[in-house]
């Protein structure tokens, strides 16, 4: 038997949760949103929507990392800090958890390319959705000026969101 | 990786209802967002107080951040400017010469102007700002084109005002909080903004493109008066803007209009600058939120 006080410095005594784990996914992905609050003037808004990249990679990562309904407050902060139409982001990131449970029940193995796939699906519906709400507010950009080049940069922007999550779980559980 | 947490959590009742009651509140917020985008694509009005809270909020961390950048390259570029001294000096000199020169023309057509709109008696009005604050932030990633400025209702501030930069026309303000106020550009697709051309005066109507380039067409339809290098100014139609304020530059033409850039560019502008409309009349038609054309 290998006693834990005794063991080498990745002994697990003394180790667990830190303090508000609870709640460090939630800030994480408010801290996304608040990306939009740099002083940088985008010609052209192509940047990626960090919250929402964010929600996709906590909620890939772990079912639990907040109680599902959440999605709905933290999208309404996301449409305050970014001017998005208030109730976009709640319809859009609560659907996004619903999808997400109900793909939950009908996948048997995730691997990193599924759920690089299944980042790609969600990000693109949401650029699709913005780009319609867009429309009918007045502002019909064609599809492949505006949405396009937003998709492929989110895409391309989500490992980076997958990692902070990983990293940020094994930090506030200790591990 | 496995699966995350399947849907049954064990044979427990009281998890079995939490998780049954979690989803019913997913679904819930799914339909109150739904209600919520209804309303601000109908009424957007009805949000303009908690939008406008929002600015409040985020504003001043964006035009604190703004000072730190603008105070880093003003170091980096005050550096630059030491190290080749000499050179700008003898520059600057050549240059004032001929600016001197400009002047002085300039200064003997404005008062030809002056002596000319005397004897046709028009009205000329003061053109007072409102307000001057810095563009502080944008919409990063939206089909949408907007910018932030550090100016408010607190300073007078209106929705529907137009709001230029000393360079150009930068849009007019949608939403405003007490500090700080969402300006629609005219690089926006909902912006339509009744322009001319400088050289000939032909009207025009300028409408953004949503990629930072504004797409310029001419009310008649015939042959393309357009020319690379063109400067479009704002013709006053509508009484929303003032005239004569410049809006853009034509780099490309297309089949029956042409693409032009802002001259304003709302990253590069130091300050922002907020004018009553033209005919206060208009504010009232350009504060609805349907209005595109004005």
């Amino acid at each position: 038997m290998v006693r834990s006080a005794l063991g080498h410095k990745t002994a697990q005594i003394g180790r667990g949760p830190r303090l508000g784990a609870d709640y460090v996914p939630a800030a994480t992905v408010v801290l996304g949103s608040l990306i939009a609050v740099l002083p940088i003037v985008s010609a052209r808004g192509w940047w990626p929507d960090a919250g929402l990249l964010m929600l996709i990679g906590w909620r890939l990562l772990r079912a639990d990392a907040w109680p599902a309904w959440w999605a709905a407050p933290l999208g309404f902060a996301n449409d305050l800090i970014t001017g998005t139409p208030i109730g976009l982001s709640v319809a859009v990131w609560s659907a996004v958890m619903i999808a997400m449970d109900v793909l939950d029940r009908r996948t048997m193995w995730r691997d990193y390319w599924i759920e690089w796939a299944i980042a790609c699906v969600i990000v693109g519906l949401a650029e699709f959705a913005q780009w319609r709400i867009a429309a009918i507010m007045g502002a019909s950009v064609p599809l492949s000026m505006s949405a396009g080049p937003s998709i492929l940069v989110s895409v391309l922007c989500f490992p980076i969101a997958a990692y902070i999550a990983a990293r940020l779980d094994r930090w506030r559980l200790g591990r | 990786m496995a699966a995350s947490a399947g849907p049954r959590p064990g044979w427990s009742r009281r998890a079995q209802y939490s998780l049954f009651f979690s989803f019913l509140a997913v679904v819930g917020g799914l339909l109150a967002g739904l209600i919520m985008l209804i309303l601000s694509l109908v009424a957007p009005q009805s949000y303009a107080v908690v939008r406008g809270a929002a600015l409040d909020v985020t504003a001043p961390i964006s035009g604190a951040l703004s000072e730190v950048t603008t105070t880093v390259t003003g170091l980096v570029g005050g550096a630059g400017d030491y190290w080749n001294a000499a050179n700008q000096n003898g520059q600057l000199k050549r240059e004032r010469a001929a600016l001197m020169r400009r002047m002085v023309e300039a200064r003997a057509i404005l008062e030809e102007n002056q002596q000319l709109k005397a004897a046709l008696q028009l009205r000329e009005r003061t053109e007072q700002a409102v307000a001057a604050g810095r563009v502080v932030g944008s919409s990063f990633e939206s089909p949408r084109r907007f910018a932030v400025i550090s100016v408010g209702s607190s300073d007078g501030v209106k929705i529907g005002m137009p709001v230029r930069a000393p360079e150009g026309l930068i849009g007019r303000v949608i939403e405003s909080g007490m500090l700080a106020s969402r300006v629609l550009l005219v690089t926006d697709r909902a912006n339509i903004v009744p322009a001319r051309i400088l050289r000939g005066g032909q009207p025009v109507i300028s409408t953004g493109r949503g990629d930072g380039t504004i797409d310029v067409r001419p009310l008649e339809v015939g042959k393309n008066p357009f020319k690379p290098g063109d400067v479009i100014i704002t013709s006053g139609t509508g009484g929303l803007y003032p005239p004569l304020v410049p809006i853009a530059k034509v780099i490309r033409l297309d089949d029956d209009g042409a693409i032009a850039v802002p001259i304003a560019d709302p990253a590069r502008v130091s300050f922002a600058i907020v004018v009553p409309p033209y005919e206060p009349a208009a504010l009232e038609v350009a504060s609805r939120p349907d209005s595109g054309t004005l």
